[in-house]
């Protein structure tokens, strides 16, 4: 495994049992993603995309392959550690935001601090810094229904980088929100990439919202079309 | 934020549910105290200060079965006795009504005072009442209830002896734990209803504790292989015989009390359910965030043990004021007397809606454990 690569995915393949039917979402995909890339899945759905997404952020295992992460093979974790493991290393971005209706929008963002030994004053202000990396430090102690759809997606980004994880996962950031929204998410995610040094993986189906990436990658199938 | 802010945030989401969910417990709890209370007032009586020092003595064969009066010379030379009088039920109805509502008891008079000094009565009203053999006392909770009072006329037709009583009240008493009896000459009841010869049973004062065990022992041995046999009892020991014929009674409310916690355990188990079943997306979303399973347990269970435990606050408290501050004597017409909630009650009715709390925890919990981070996370709102 090259040391520039944070992700390193060899043969890796998910097969789904339904009923007496086997569904194969990923056929021996081997894939290597730099550290501090912005990379875009893309496909059709029903592809593989947000599988191989799940896979490589350690909620999902793979039937068949390896998948190694900063050098982590997920494989060998056991849930516990795998947890740990998500806490520490992977910010998640979701298309529904996913937020907790009764937090606000700075504890919904202190969320994984919670699991972390920090104090509290240093817990606010990480959590501070992660709001005003977004430009949501005015809307702190807003509750999720007295947001907008653009600032809950920023308020999630927030929540995925308040443990300063070095590897972001986004699926479908922008299939919820208008286009000045998703523009605002985009350029966030993308300065993540450029400016902090974040491995940033999205899953979308829209070729503009990939532009944003530095490299695409479709999957069709579960295979990878391209690269 | 703290883990408490965030469990009782979530607790609180759906107000009215949980507030349903608290009051049933509540209302549940309150249901389960109050009937052990009533259990525990007709399986263990209550008792008088002095009781610890007073032996009954019946006839061996039923209670119902009379003693001759001459036993009473016996009994009185015994070393230990202080006391012995004749204490007989008369069974008397008062005026018209259908039912009995209170004891009356013929004994000697002179003898209240130094067998069951609880009761507290001014002194011109005993020595009013031993002067007068047609006299009689009555316990204040029955002066209450048939607003009686000193001079009055009590008449009483027995259903026991073949004959009717008309006594005077010359006192009032209070303090004893049961203030509903009326006392009256056994001499009176020998000369009016042909009982001259008998008593229903003998009430002995010992002198002291540790000669309560060879008290009992020589009266019964007094009278072994006689035509009276006797058996000599504590206060306490005798209260205990009439506790036992109440067996179906007991295992009734025990059956009500097991349905009203099985009951209970159904409704807090549902709530539980639904609160968690509505959430399963957030909490697949916190086990991406890195929420272990044993973290998002502990959730579950004090979410549901903070909603089992306001409502045993709520109930529990509810009925220890409750039948603190009321007199449960006057509201139940003298059916019970303390109604007391006993630290041990208050123990069983916490362990039982602690338990509540853990077992209605443990299916959502078994469900959220079961369903992987992605399944959760299809899950629709």
């Amino acid at each position: 495994m090259a040391p520039s690569n944070i992700v390193s995915i060899r043969e890796l393949s998910k097969v789904y049992q339904q009923g007496e039917i086997n569904v194969t979402a990923l056929n021996r995909i081997s894939l290597d993603i730099q550290t501090g890339e912005f990379l875009a899945l893309m496909g059709p759905s029903g592809s593989g995309k947000s599988t191989l997404l799940h896979i490589l952020a350690g909620i999902d295992r793979p039937t068949g392959g390896t998948c190694h992460v900063q050098g982590i093979d997920l494989a060998q974790l056991n849930e516990s550690d795998l947890a740990d493991w998500r806490n520490q290393n992977v910010g998640f971005v979701f298309q529904t935001f996913n937020l907790i209706p009764v937090l606000t929008a700075f504890e919904n963002v202190e969320l994984p601090l919670l699991l972390t030994q920090m104090s509290g004053r240093h817990r606010r202000q990480q959590v501070s810094t992660a709001l005003a990396l977004v430009g949501l430090d005015d809307r702190q102690h807003h509750l999720p229904r007295q947001l907008s759809g653009g600032q809950e997606q920023r308020v999630a980004i927030a929540r995925a980088l308040v443990t300063d994880p070095s590897l972001v996962v986004a699926d479908e950031p922008t299939g919820n929100l208008d286009s000045h929204s998703a523009q605002e998410v985009l350029t966030i995610l993308q300065s993540l990439s450029r400016t902090a040094g974040k491995t940033v993986i999205m899953v979308t189906h829209d070729p503009k919202a990939a532009a944003y990436g530095s490299r695409s990658v479709h999957l069709e199938k579960g295979e990878l079309a391209d690269s | 934020m703290t883990t408490l802010t965030f469990i009782t945030k979530n607790a609180l989401r759906n107000k009215r549910r949980a507030l349903l969910c608290i009051l049933s417990v509540a209302v549940s709890l309150f249901l389960l105290v109050t009937l052990l209370v009533a259990l525990r007032e007709v399986t263990v009586p209550p008792e008088d200060i002095g009781a610890a020092l007073r032996v009954v003595v019946r006839n061996k064969i039923s209670f119902t079965n009379p003693l001759p009066a001459r036993q009473r010379a016996v009994i009185e030379r015994i070393p230990g006795v202080a006391a012995v009088s004749p204490f007989s039920w008369f069974g008397g109805k008062y005026k018209n009504e259908e039912m009995m509502t209170f004891g009356q008891f013929a004994m000697d008079p002179k003898l209240i005072r130094p067998i069951f000094g609880e009761a507290k009565m001014p002194e011109e009203q005993y020595q009013a009442f031993e002067a007068d053999q047609t006299a009689c006392i009555i316990g204040k909770l029955t002066a209450e209830k048939y607003q009686l009072k000193i001079g009055d006329r009590l008449p009483l037709t027995s259903i026991i002896y073949p004959c009717s009583i008309e006594l005077k009240i010359a006192g009032i008493y209070e303090g004893t734990i049961d203030d509903r009896n009326a006392l009256f000459h056994h001499k009176y009841l020998d000369e009016a209803g042909g009982s001259d010869g008998w008593v229903g049973m003998w009430w002995v004062k010992v002198r002291s504790i540790e000669e309560m065990p060879r008290v009992t022992d020589s009266i019964n041995r007094a009278f072994a292989n006689s035509s009276a046999e006797v058996r000599a009892e504590t206060e306490r020991a005798f209260q205990l015989s009439f506790v036992s014929m109440w067996g179906n009674i007991k295992i009734l409310v025990h059956s009500i009390c097991s349905v009203v916690v099985f009951t209970l355990m159904l409704v807090t188990a549902s709530t539980m359910s639904m609160a968690i079943r509505e959430r399963f997306r957030e909490l697949a979303v916190l086990k991406a965030l890195g929420f272990r399973r044993r973290e998002l347990f502990a959730f579950i269970l004090a979410e549901s043990f903070g909603l089992a435990a306001v409502g045993a606050v709520l109930g529990i408290g509810a009925a220890w004021v409750f039948y603190t501050q009321i007199s449960i004597a006057k509201l139940t017409q003298g059916i019970f007397i303390t109604f007391e909630v006993t630290p041990k009650i208050i123990g069983q009715a916490a362990l039982v809606a602690a338990s509540l709390g853990i077992v209605a925890s443990i299916a959502p919990s078994i469900a959220v454990a079961r369903t992987s981070v992605v399944d959760g996370l299809r899950t629709l709102d």
